[in-house]
């Protein structure tokens, strides 16, 4: 059955052609997905955002245990790096080969589930059993406004304390013992730690955001999330404290370039004063800065709200998979509480389920560091929301940061660069 | 038996072309076309979107980022050409002779055009930090710090350096290869006739690797209005302070990209950076030909 010479010159470059444009083209991998009423079966795959690394034995164990349950499922287990992860998304998901099982915050399940992509997991039985497992406030936080459900199983949440550098402090002449907790006390030793070390340290190294907006007490949208509103007076305000911190060195003086990354290395190598954070970032503090572990202080973030900013994680279900019982039921097996509380004692983060945050382990200060943090956090996630809108895209918030910039900068005023902001991101907003 | 060999003779050629025009039309002309399509619609990432005509088009004309991203863009081909068309041509002539050590010299030229952009650019921030090796030796010459990486137009000619550092190493091996084409009569001649070093680079040298610099020009042009990562990774995402120094490329980058990517807007500014790529391009081999006709 061999192919003569002549044949394979022509059947070779014509298949590989073939080949070529077949996977240019790409075939829809769309399909209208299955009942999620069935016995849970077949090949699911489950992604997650950048845990492989350090998380590994974890999931594969989770996978297994699943697995015991579900002998007729099999679990692929995917990761991606974080950078660059919505893009990653958008790209699976307009190839239709999203994952049955993925990893999703709600400003990523947003348009997702505005696609039609995602499973309404109020609407969907097999889903909306298991909705009194977990806080009234994270299945909440997984509903998308005007899409009326909620589109994510509630995995875990986190929040940031700030933390501080204890030496600096006592160095300006600030009390160590009594960090800033209003923003009044922020801006306060802000001048103070700027005037004191000549310039040469500053306090914080980050423009405001839109979270900083919402913990001012800013109002950031309407109630219908149609309209952008952070340029009410107190948003003008907060921006005009912090073009004064600017222009007094209080803020780094490349704060308006910053990235997250460089701010916390500019805080590693304590060139900046406070720096917010989670509990993830202790071993990181301990490995990398020993000497600025030996002298960091924690704090609750400034806030004039009472409530302070909670990220949250949920897992989202491919509304067109061809496995959707099975994947409703890993999904919800990985954010079970046994499971969730598990993941939680290992990483620093917190569970959403109900009661788990009000075990011994959340409540308790073990006199460590971690110990203190992980207390901390778990208070002040009782009564916490997530100020970022969910309509918010990337582009939106690169618009406020570049404002944000000019006013700064002294190229706009406060109140101009707020309004055109809004402006440009309500339009946005108005392009669907 | 003549007909096949005719047969053959035709379609053979075609068979051995296809692979290769099966792969320049799935992973060239085919994403161009549908770039262009994209371009008269409002697709987003996860939407196909509707035919909008020219409204992706008008948008530009009264989007700030964009005049600004332009701007830069055609900055960035003003400045940085000139550097390297001639500096490779310079660090040629110098690595050309055949003295002892040379080879180090060649191999350390080259070596930033195998780095990864990324860790240069890294080495390349540390180094302009308000802290880093720079401002450190400024201090001590008691001035500074300069914020190199705080100030959009400092921020701008660190990048603008870095592409023509980063290129030396490459253009500088397309000027060897021309340069030991240049018969070392003509140098020999000019020197009987008296023409010194500065004369003969510019009567024999020039004139000979002439059209090596037009090619040089026209492909560091395109590559200088098309920057992304050097910019990208020194100013950060938003593209500096207030995106001052966001390039097309990066506007491109970001409207396009994401789950919320405003895919037909994004499109539409690719065209206009091939449109004037093109144009580019045009303009250099323009410049050549009236050149070569003037004589």
């Amino acid at each position: 059955m061999a192919l003569s010479r002549g044949r394979a010159l022509v059947t070779v470059p014509l298949v590989s052609a073939v080949l070529a444009l077949a996977t240019a083209c790409g075939a829809d991998g769309g399909g209208g997905g299955s009942s999620a009423d069935g016995k849970p079966e077949g090949k699911i795959t489950f992604q997650t955002w950048n845990l492989r690394a350090k998380y590994k034995d974890y999931f594969e164990g989770l996978v297994k245990d699943f697995g015991k349950k579900y002998p007729d499922v099999t679990v692929v287990w995917l990761d991606q790096p974080a950078d660059n992860y919505a893009d990653k998304l958008g790209a699976d998901a307009a190839g239709g080969t999203l994952p049955d099982v993925v990893n999703v915050s709600p400003d990523l399940s947003y348009p997702l589930a505005r696609a039609g992509m995602l499973v309404d997991l109020d609407e969907e039985k097999a889903a909306a059993r298991f909705k009194d497992e977990y806080t009234p406030e994270a299945w909440r936080g997984n509903v998308l406004p005007g899409l009326g459900g909620s589109y994510a199983f509630p995995w875990y949440l986190n929040t940031g304390p700030l933390f501080y550098n204890k030496k600096l402090f006592r160095e300006a002449g600030l009390d160590p013992e009594k960090p800033p907790r209003t923003y009044d006390e922020l801006f306060g030793a802000a001048e103070t730690m700027a005037r004191a070390s000549g310039g040469k340290v500053a306090t914080l190294a980050g423009t405001p955001s839109i979270e900083d907006f919402g913990r001012y007490g800013v109002r950031l949208m309407n109630d219908k999330a149609t309209e952008f509103t952070y340029n009410e007076p107190r948003g003008v305000e907060l921006l005009g404290r912090y073009k004064q911190l600017y222009e007094h060195g209080g803020l780094d003086p490349q704060a308006l370039t910053n990235t997250p990354e460089k701010v916390g290395q500019k805080f590693l190598e304590q060139r900046v004063a406070m720096n917010p954070g989670s509990a993830f970032d202790l071993a990181n503090f301990k490995k990398n800065a020993p000497g600025l572990y030996l002298s960091l202080g924690i704090t609750d973030a400034p806030n004039n709200t009472g409530k302070p900013n909670m990220y949250v994680m949920g897992l989202g279900v491919n509304a067109h998979s061809r496995h959707k019982a099975a994947a409703i039921a890993f999904a919800h097996f990985v954010t079970e509480r046994r499971n969730q509380e598990d993941f939680a004692h290992r990483v620093a983060v917190f569970p959403s389920t109900k009661g788990s945050l009000d075990t011994p382990y959340w409540t308790r200060d073990d006199g460590t560091a971690e110990g203190r943090v992980r207390v901390a956090s778990a208070k002040m996630l009782k009564g916490a929301v997530n100020y970022t809108p969910v309509v918010m895209t990337d582009e939106m918030k690169t618009v406020l940061k570049n404002e944000v910039a000019k006013a700064l900068q002294g190229r706009k005023s406060p109140r101009r660069a707020l309004d055109d902001a809004v402006a440009r991101s309500n339009h946005l907003l108005g392009q669907g | 038996m003549a007909g096949r060999v005719r047969t053959h003779r035709a379609v053979s050629p075609w068979l051995f072309l296809l692979p290769g025009l099966a792969v320049v039309t799935a992973f060239s002309l085919c994403p161009f076309l549908t770039t262009a399509h994209h371009a008269f619609t409002d697709a987003r990432t996860l939407t196909p979107g509707g035919w909008v005509g020219l409204r992706n088009f008008r948008e530009m004309l009264h989007d700030e980022q964009f005049w600004v991203a332009l701007r830069n863009s055609g900055l960035y081909v003003l400045v940085v050409v000139p550097f390297t068309v001639l500096l490779p041509l310079l660090l040629a002539l110098l690595v050309e002779r055949r003295l002892p050590g040379v080879a180090f010299f060649r191999s350390a030229f080259y070596t930033p055009v195998v780095a990864s952009v990324v860790v240069v650019a890294l080495v390349w921030g540390w180094m302009l930090d308000d802290r880093g090796l720079v401002n450190g030796l400024l201090r001590v010459l008691g001035a500074g710090p300069v914020h190199f990486l705080g100030d959009q137009w400092l921020l701008l000619l660190s990048a603008m350096a870095l592409t023509v550092w980063k290129g030396l190493g490459y253009y500088m091996v397309i000027y060897l290869a021309a340069l030991a084409g240049v018969p070392r009569e003509l140098h020999e001649a000019a020197a009987v006739d008296g023409a010194g070093a500065l004369r003969r680079f510019v009567s024999v040298t020039v004139p000979a690797v002439r059209s090596t610099m037009v090619l040089v020009g026209a492909l560091s042009s395109v590559a200088a209005f098309k920057v992304f990562s050097e910019v990208y990774l020194l100013a950060g995402p938003t593209g500096g302070p207030a995106g001052a120094d966001t390039t097309l490329v990066m506007l491109v980058q970001r409207t396009g990209t994401g789950l919320n990517g405003r895919v037909g807007y994004a499109s539409a500014l690719s065209l206009v950076v091939f449109g004037v790529a093109l144009v580019l391009m045009l303009l250099v081999l323009r410049a050549n030909r009236r050149g070569r006709e003037g004589g």
